[in-house]
């Protein structure tokens, strides 16, 4: 490839990043150190630090984030380990199955958890008719267990994700470092620890973050579980005197200074990671074929975790077709009238519409972005190519509420951004650009795995054939790797269509919400926006497991996508 | 010491059986050769004898222990990855010391054996390194002493060295038989190298799909090949169709208007007179001679110093021809003689 065209695409890139990405961040943070007549402060980050509330909400998040990422890790991790290492009965759907729940936003689980668990909830009803809790007193499982509860929601949405990532990490692991440690002796356990563990470390520490600074900077749930005292709900509820209290901006760069350490530290421990320089499997694995009872227990264990991560879907189903759902298990009558009604709802079908466009237009935008950064990174030999290619994933480490809050700051009249919002205040600009920001990673990472693993030698021969750089790309290399940027749009698309806070910061006005903003419209509305909100849910859990099972499926090779 | 025995092992993947009943005893001390093309069954029976993989139907034993069932860290015999198979987040010293540490080895005597072994394969000094920081060379041989420190049985070598640039195999072919011979240990070593081979097994068994085609000595297997495969397998040959002539004398082989006296190698195949089969001449058994029988016309010659090789058309097709420290240079189109002492002209089974 010729350097100018490299050179022109990564200026070009990273401009719309010092623009659309650097820029919000930054301001964030300008506007968290900036005194109100020009100059620096610390005043108010102290203040921060000096509010117990504010504190309080702080650590609750950070906790939240920890606790969060453990739970997630011991779920995932044995999965991963087994599909790794067993053969067993419906594997093949299973692994797929796992990563289902991707396809609701946590925020509506939630919404169908408090259906499940609440004091009138199917548990209760359920345990009172065995007779093991008296009707008189049932036991608020939510209230008492708030913490615990958006705990479980963050770990059940978020597994796939590190589950994805220790099964990439397990399978570019050689076979024969495990069978060379059998070779000396080392019995399965302790072969586990001494090798497999250490070696899987990266994928763990990779997938880790993610989860912890998502968990971390979550705002859909905590505002469902009436959770007011963690720092992204105290942010949120900072916008409605955004103009004169520069708190929520401290606040939000706390934050972000949290995050980005914690990428910090997982690149460092990936950077230092002796698997960096590890050449590819070579040895044969063997993959140990259960039979009878162990294979069954297997099994057993991903169909528990499945139906466990089920839960809050479930509940959004049935919420969704109950004309009433009060102290029983199950809805004591079924309609479908929910569906109906949502339909002629002035916030349903538009949302829907909405959502598809940005949704559409912010995947367009990564394709080509992803296409062209992945291109210079894998096949052009400039300098600062790998520097490209961290720079794309930063959005990674940079928790969605801090650009929202970016964002929202530069859209305000007067300011740069302002031409991104339509003369109605239509956000759909600015809320295209949010989500092509967000989910670029994706699309780059899957790109850039497909270039990696097709090789350059196609391309120069087609080159030397008389094609142009351009006709090369669109004959032979594109085509190659067609799956790999499927899986990644896909995955994109979805995640933009699930986006939370972007979309409910930023969507002001009820004609151009998207999904997301008008299912959490709707749980506020009087009557029985509720079950309107579930029915919408189900609606996007259809688009989304179509759209998740199809990059599975498309992607073959999972996990690469979701590599830091 | 220990023979390594294996007994109509077969080995199913599916419908494709990798093995099919393979039978061979290795004797103890013996640097044993597994050879054959890729997909011949070499490895499979390998990882078979390590454990790694268990036979559909047969046995193995090591000894008189029937070893078919037993876990793969129980046999004794420490096994040599292709691919090295050294844990990068340990250091050089870590990885050797990993057998003592899982048998439960002294902390003082693991540091002395771990010392021995790094000087044994002349790696001295290296034990702190990190394995990322070694060459392929010394990555092979750090691999080599990770087997070794736990003094093992048996030595099980996986095409160890096909990851080297050649200067390095010929090095190391000499210093892993210098070892294993130091040792005293069994050894079992896959390659689909014949050069490899030939230079350093005790014995080797030649397999093709999953079955022995030949066992044997370097010598035997070079200079008495059974079938057609193992003759054009190890070594170059000119492999011919002829007729088989048989008289009081012993055996022939007719080519239109030239005979060739022949032997054959395999006493279970007892050819007819007039029957059709293949002729194995090696090309340096091959010589230029006036007295000699088969007319023949050089097509391509290519100079290599110490020797010249011809490339030569005759009545019964193209043959290739090696001369030993040349003395007269033909080029294409010369007509000359070529004779061949009947030791070296080989019937094999059509």
């Amino acid at each position: 490839m010729r350097k100018e065209y490299a050179w022109t695409i990564m200026v070009t890139v990273v401009i719309l990043f010092a623009v659309f990405f650097v820029y919000p961040a930054f301001t964030i943070v300008g506007e968290a150190f900036g005194k109100k007549g020009g100059g620096f402060t610390f005043a108010y980050i102290t203040a921060v630090f000096r509010d117990p509330v504010y504190l309080e909400g702080l650590w609750n998040a950070f906790a939240l984030g920890i606790v969060s990422t453990a739970a997630t890790l011991l779920i995932a991790f044995p999965l991963a380990l087994f599909s790794h290492r067993y053969d067993f009965v419906g594997k093949k759907w299973l692994s797929v199955l796992v990563l289902v729940p991707l396809i609701l936003p946590p925020f509506v689980g939630a919404v169908g958890v408090k259906e499940m668990l609440g004091v009138d909830g199917a548990l209760n009803a359920f345990l009172i008719d065995l007779g093991w809790m008296e009707a008189a007193r049932p036991y608020d499982w939510l209230a008492n267990g708030r913490f615990t509860g958006i705990v479980l929601m963050n770990a059940l949405h978020l597994y796939p994700i590190l589950y994805m990532n220790i099964a990439a990490a397990l399978s570019n692991l050689d076979p024969a470092m495990e069978q060379a440690a059998q070779n000396l002796g080392c019995p399965p356990w302790r072969r586990f620890w001494k090798i497999t563990f250490p070696l899987t470390l990266p994928g763990v520490f990779a997938g880790s973050s993610i989860v912890f600074i998502w968990a971390f900077t979550e705002l859909g749930v905590p505002l469902v579980f009436d959770y007011a005292r963690v720092a992204p709900v105290q942010v949120y509820d900072g916008i409605k005197d955004l103009g004169g209290n520069p708190l929520p901006y401290a606040i939000v760069a706390i934050m972000l200074v949290i995050s980005a350490v914690v990428f910090a530290v997982s690149k460092l421990v990936l950077g230092r990671s002796p698997l960096g320089t590890a050449p590819r499997p070579k040895g044969r694995s063997n993959d140990v074929v259960l039979r009878g009872v162990k294979s069954w227990l297997v099994c057993g264990v991903f169909v528990a975790v499945f139906l466990f991560a089920s839960v809050p879907h479930l509940g959004v189903i049935f919420l969704s077709v109950s004309n009433d759902w009060y102290q029983t298990i199950l809805p004591s009558e079924l309609t479908m009238r929910h569906y109906d009604e949502a339909l002629g709802n002035s916030l349903v079908v538009p949302s829907i519409q909405n959502s598809l466009f940005y949704a559409s237009m912010a995947t367009l935008i990564d394709l080509l972005l992803g296409i062209a950064i992945a291109w210079v990174v894998v096949r052009s030999k400039i300098r600062g190519r790998a520097v490209l290619d961290s720079l794309v994933m930063l959005p990674l480490a940079v928790p969605g509420l801090v650009m929202a809050f970016g964002y929202l700051a530069l859209s305000q009249p007067g300011k740069p951004f302002a031409f991104l919002i339509g003369a109605d205040g239509n956000p759909a600009l600015l809320l295209i650009v949010a989500y092509a920001f967000r989910r670029l990673p994706y699309v780059v990472r899957s790109a850039v795995a497909g270039l990696q693993q097709s090789n350059p030698v196609l391309e120069e021969a087609a080159r030397s054939m008389g094609a142009t750089p351009v006709r090369t790309l669109r004959k032979i290399a594109l085509p190659l790797i067609g799956a790999n940027l499927a899986a990644g749009a896909i995955l994109a698309f979805a995640f933009a269509m699930l986006e939370v806070s972007d979309s409910l910061i930023l969507a002001q006005q009820s004609e151009h919400y998207p999904i997301t903003k008008a299912i959490y419209t709707l749980l506020s509305t009087l009557g029985n926006g509720v079950q309107l909100a579930a029915a919408l849910g189900v609606w996007a859990m259809v688009f989304l497991s179509v759209a998740i099972i199809g990059a599975a499926v498309i992607g073959g090779k999972r996990g690469g996508l979701f590599k830091v | 010491m220990e023979s390594i025995r294996a007994e109509k092992v077969v080995k199913a993947f599916g419908e494709t059986r990798a093995l099919n009943g393979v039978t061979l005893e290795i004797r103890p001390g013996e640097l044993f050769f597994l050879l054959g093309a890729s997909g011949c069954g070499k490895s499979t029976l390998l990882r078979c004898i390590a454990g790694l993989e268990s036979p559909t139907s047969g046995a193995i034993y090591f000894g008189d222990r029937d070893v078919t069932a037993m876990a793969p860290h129980k046999r004794e015999a420490a096994m040599v990855f292709q691919s090295y198979a050294l844990w990068p987040h340990l250091t050089v010293a870590k990885n050797i010391s990993f057998g003592l540490e899982e048998r439960k080895v002294p902390k003082d005597e693991t540091k002395r054996r771990v010392e021995e072994a790094l000087a044994m394969v002349k790696l001295e000094g290296f034990g702190e390194r990190s394995i990322d920081a070694m060459s392929g060379g010394q990555q092979q041989r750090v691999a080599l002493a990770r087997a070794l420190v736990v003094r093992p049985k048996c030595l099980l070598l996986d095409e160890p060295l096909s990851n080297l640039d050649a200067q390095l195999r010929i090095e190391m072919r000499r210093e892993i038989r210098r070892i294993v011979k130091e040792f005293g240990l069994t050894a079992i070593y896959v390659t689909h190298d014949q050069e490899e081979a030939l230079a350093m097994a005790d014995r080797m068994a030649i397999l093709s799909r999953g079955v022995i085609e030949q066992l044997g000595t370097p010598e035997e297997v070079y200079r008495d090949p059974r079938t057609s495969y193992v003759a054009g397998f190890i070594g170059e040959t000119n492999l011919c169709d002829g007729v088989i002539e048989k008289d009081a004398n012993g055996y022939a082989v007719r080519f239109g208007q030239v005979r060739l006296a022949a032997r054959i190698t395999n006493p279970d195949w007892q050819p007819g007179d007039g029957q059709n089969g293949k002729v194995s001449m090696r090309p340096e058994a091959l010589r230029i001679d006036p007295a000699g029988q088969i007319a023949a016309k050089v097509v391509e010659k290519v100079y290599l110093g110490q020797s010249i090789q011809y490339w030569v058309e005759t009545a019964f097709g193209r043959l290739q021809v090696v001369e030993q420290n040349p003395h007269r240079i033909y080029g294409p189109g010369d007509a000359l003689m070529l004779a061949i002492d009947v030791a070296d002209v080989v019937l094999l089974e059509k």
